[in-house]
């Protein structure tokens, strides 16, 4: 990683003879009134810039959203004993001293992958407000939007000439739905983001085409295209090259969202629920080269009738993450792969009349497993009763550095948007050094 | 109900007060419910048994522990009944003619003696999911206990022995998520014992040979959110027999919009056991959430029933019409009650114990129509 700004936004690389794959909206994207571009684009590639293309594609992130804010007294941290821990047992995991709620038995088996964090304290306890800080690391400042994780990820990790998607977005509940923002970064790293279906939509053949027509009539658009751009180097031009190509390759990736193209034992593992189909098309993607898929599972919001709820989830969430973590590690993807559980925040300590827990954002839990980690790590802690962190408290900018970090992205790097640099990750954010392989 | 008299099976079985008019002896008929005293209680109390041996009050809840206070003592205050607890949230308690047996999520069913404290049997297993809900025979001899491995086993109350294992309920809901059966009773003769799990199927069996004689469908108490939440909620939490043993009530809640929240209409459906054929369907439209805990009158002419969301309610609907007779809001949820006299109820919630008196409408007072039943 080098340490110089990058100008923010989307490239125009025709000039330096390497096209960067191009997006739909256009060359140059200005978002709140802050024109954006890359460096890049202007300096052109130097050597130790070529190798660093050439291992992207190699990295991935799956964020395991937990959509409304799962309990960490149910999941990571929990608490048998205390006044209000709940009724569920703390279980031992397969690393020595680590306990997890009874919930995620599966999960326990597979803690050598797995670093928990204790103690965020991400002070905002609404849907809302607590997703935006939590999806981008930071809130947004008046006239400055952030791109979230995926954006992110996307932007420093995207491939040369992918013929996938840079960030895929999975969100169909339509509570808490969010389709994320690549703020500042333009739409050229929006999620490709799939909420009514589980593939892209319109992305299958006219049926008045067959396949070969296809194909035939892209060879002639791409050969009367380098005609015409042949005396000719402007944006526009490329863009709408691009563009082509962007829906080529979505049309091409179209499969890669099928999970019936699994063997039948693959999908067996995943199991029956929606969450587990999802999980495998993440694994899906990442293995097609897919820098960044978002997974959410909704919905945690259990202001009523919390321990059953949590039954629910947790068993679809241990069931799907294992078998997602096992999967990855036997194609050798999971020391290439961040698998990641993460909500807006948690959940009270307290129990509510109604046996549920409501919004708490001040002592909660979130796990990070594969690309990156020490696993079989507990970072910080929360006193007795779970109602304050008492050792190692985590901010959001905190985890946002600890996730780059962990995939190999220098968090410190700055984006000039504008004349305004801006780091990944927010100003004075650590990352959590315990927890980084 | 919860508790036996050693000498009297029927002792099960609220006899009615009666009134005297200046024509004739009438049944009693609540028309008014009062709370007379509160107690706090030192934890989310899910269950209670009365103990008629020695007048007190047993109940256990989220803290792993009994505890037990004399509602007639001038002063309200609970003491532990003992240092040794549950590993787990108590669920189930009952008097078993003096000893009390409680059960947990811990798995476990436990023997105590109510004076000294004494745990005097402790089966570790005695199911091997959490034990959800407990009941007594009439006679005091034999406990059921319900857990969320779908079984119903049936206990002889004084050696311990497992006499009976029943199945009958799916493990996994029908989208694929872990099922739960909270609710069980006996009939008041002993004969029938009736349970309802989490997708609103209720079985009722014939107690000795443990053949399914009823099977009944409340769908309506489980609500599966397919599309915004992705999860479910609900489930049958309460079933009681008429004392005849000619109707079963079924509790829980209505279809719920955002299950978020218990705010479900608090519903009771009603069948008769000879025909199989749903008698009343009644949904609140005034009080919201699961109805934790219902008892047919004597003489089946009403049904009292008492549950909640945040907060608590008691119930009493008329079971010739369908129509509610009288209800009050009762502080917090409330999980569990039972008649300490033909007019004094005692109930057991989230945070606190009521003593409520059950009195017959003032028959000055024109009674205004039950607008809030929907039957």
């Amino acid at each position: 990683m080098t340490g110089r700004k990058r100008l923010a936004g989307s490239p125009d690389l025709s000039s330096s003879g390497l096209s960067r794959r191009g997006f739909l909206g256009g060359a140059t994207v200005g978002v709140g009134g802050v024109l954006a571009a890359d460096m890049r684009a202007v300096n052109g590639l130097r050597a130790e810039e070529i190798a660093s293309e050439l291992r992207r594609g190699e990295k991935h992130v799956i964020l395991l959203w937990l959509a409304g804010g799962a309990s960490q007294l149910e999941t990571w941290d929990p608490k048998p004993g205390a006044k209000n821990g709940g009724p569920f047992g703390a279980i031992s995991t397969n690393v020595a001293g680590i306990e997890v709620s009874e919930l995620l038995p599966q999960a326990a088996q597979r803690m050598h992958q797995t670093a928990i964090i204790r103690s965020l304290n991400t002070k905002i306890a609404d849907h809302g407000r607590g997703a935006d800080l939590m999806e981008r690391g930071r809130l947004d400042d008046p006239g400055l939007k952030y791109p979230d994780l995926g954006a992110v990820v996307a932007r420093e990790l995207g491939r040369l000439e992918s013929t996938v998607p840079d960030y895929v977005s999975l969100y169909t509940s339509t509570e808490g739905r969010r389709k994320g923002t690549s703020g500042f970064l333009g739409a050229r790293y929006a999620p490709l983001f799939l909420a009514e279906q589980m593939s892209p939509p319109n992305s299958a053949l006219h049926e008045s085409l067959s396949l070969d027509q296809h194909r035939d009539r892209a060879a002639l658009r791409d050969l009367l295209s380098k005609r015409f751009t042949a005396d000719r180097r402007n944006s526009t031009v490329g863009s709408h090259n691009s563009a082509y190509q962007r829906v080529q390759g979505m049309m091409a990736s179209a499969e890669l969202f099928n999970v019936e193209q699994e063997p039948a034992d693959v999908r067996a593992r995943y199991g029956p629920t929606q969450f587990g189909e999802q999980c495998l098309i993440a694994r899906r993607l990442v293995e097609a080269g897919v820098p960044f898929v978002k997974v959410a599972r909704a919905w945690w919001d259990s202001h009523g009738q919390n321990f059953e709820t949590h039954m629910e989830l947790c068993a679809d969430l241990d069931h799907c993450m294992s078998a997602l973590l096992d999967d990855l590690q036997e194609r050798g993807l999971l020391e290439k792969t961040l698998v990641i559980t993460l909500g807006e925040f948690g959940r009270t300590p307290t129990i509510n009349a109604s046996l549920g827990r409501d919004h708490f954002a001040s002592a909660w839990s979130c796990s990070l497993s594969g690309m990156g980690i020490r696993g079989g790590v507990v970072h910080g802690a929360t006193e007795p009763e779970g109602q304050t962190v008492a050792d190692g408290e985590v901010s959001a900018g905190d985890l946002f550095a600890t996730i780059l970090s962990a995939v190999g992205i220098d968090f410190t790097h700055e984006y000039m948007v504008g004349a305004r640099p801006t780091p990944l990750a927010d100003f004075g954010s650590t990352p959590i050094e315990t927890v980084l392989a | 109900m919860r508790h036996t008299d050693e000498n009297s099976a029927a002792a099960a079985v609220t006899e009615p007060a009666a009134q005297t008019t200046a024509d004739a002896t009438v049944a009693f008929v609540p028309g008014q419910l009062k709370v007379d005293r509160t107690l706090r209680l030192p934890s989310i109390t899910f269950c209670m048994a009365q103990h008629v041996q020695s007048g007190r009050v047993f109940c256990g809840g989220s803290d792993f522990g009994l505890h037990h206070f004399d509602p007639a003592a001038e002063k309200l205050e609970t003491a532990p009944l003992s240092e040794s607890r549950h590993g787990s949230y108590v669920t189930g308690l009952v008097n078993a003619g003096g000893t009390l047996v409680s059960g947990g999520y811990d798995r476990s069913l436990i023997w105590w003696n109510a004076e000294s404290g004494e745990q005097t049997r402790r089966i570790e297993s005695a199911h091997t999911r959490w034990i959800r809900s407990l009941a007594i025979s009439a006679d005091g001899s034999a406990v059921a206990s319900v857990g969320d491995d779908m079984r119903t086993r049936l206990w002889d109350a004084a050696t311990g022995e497992c006499r009976l294992t029943l199945e009958g309920y799916e493990e996994k809901t029908p989208h694929g998520y872990p099922s739960m059966l909270y609710a069980v009773a006996f009939s008041a003769d002993g004969k029938l014992l009736a349970t309802g799990d989490r997708t609103g199927k209720v079985l009722v069996r014939e107690v000795t040979s443990g053949e399914i004689v009823q099977s009944l469908e409340t769908p309506v108490m489980y609500t599966w959110d397919p599309r915004a939440r992705r999860h479910s909620i609900g489930g049958i939490r309460s079933v009681a027999f008429s004392a005849d043993g000619t109707q079963l009530a079924v509790g829980g809640m209505g279809a719920v919009g955002n299950i978020d929240h218990l705010e479900g209409k608090s519903r009771i459906e009603v069948f008769s056991l000879t025909s199989g054929e749903r008698v009343h369907e009644i949904e609140d439209s005034k009080y919201k959430g699961l109805v934790e805990r219902m008892q047919f009158s004597a003489d089946g002419t009403w049904l009292l029933a008492a549950g909640g969301d945040h907060g608590g309610f008691v119930s009493v609907w008329s079971m010739q019409t369908g129509k509610l007779l009288v209800q009050e809001k009762v502080g917090n949820h409330i999980h569990d009650f039972d008649l300490l006299s033909d007019t004094s109820l005692v109930t057991v919630g989230h945070d606190h114990a009521s003593l409520i008196t059950l009195a017959a409408a003032d028959p000055s007072v024109e009674q205004p129509e039950a607008e809030q039943a929907e039957s």
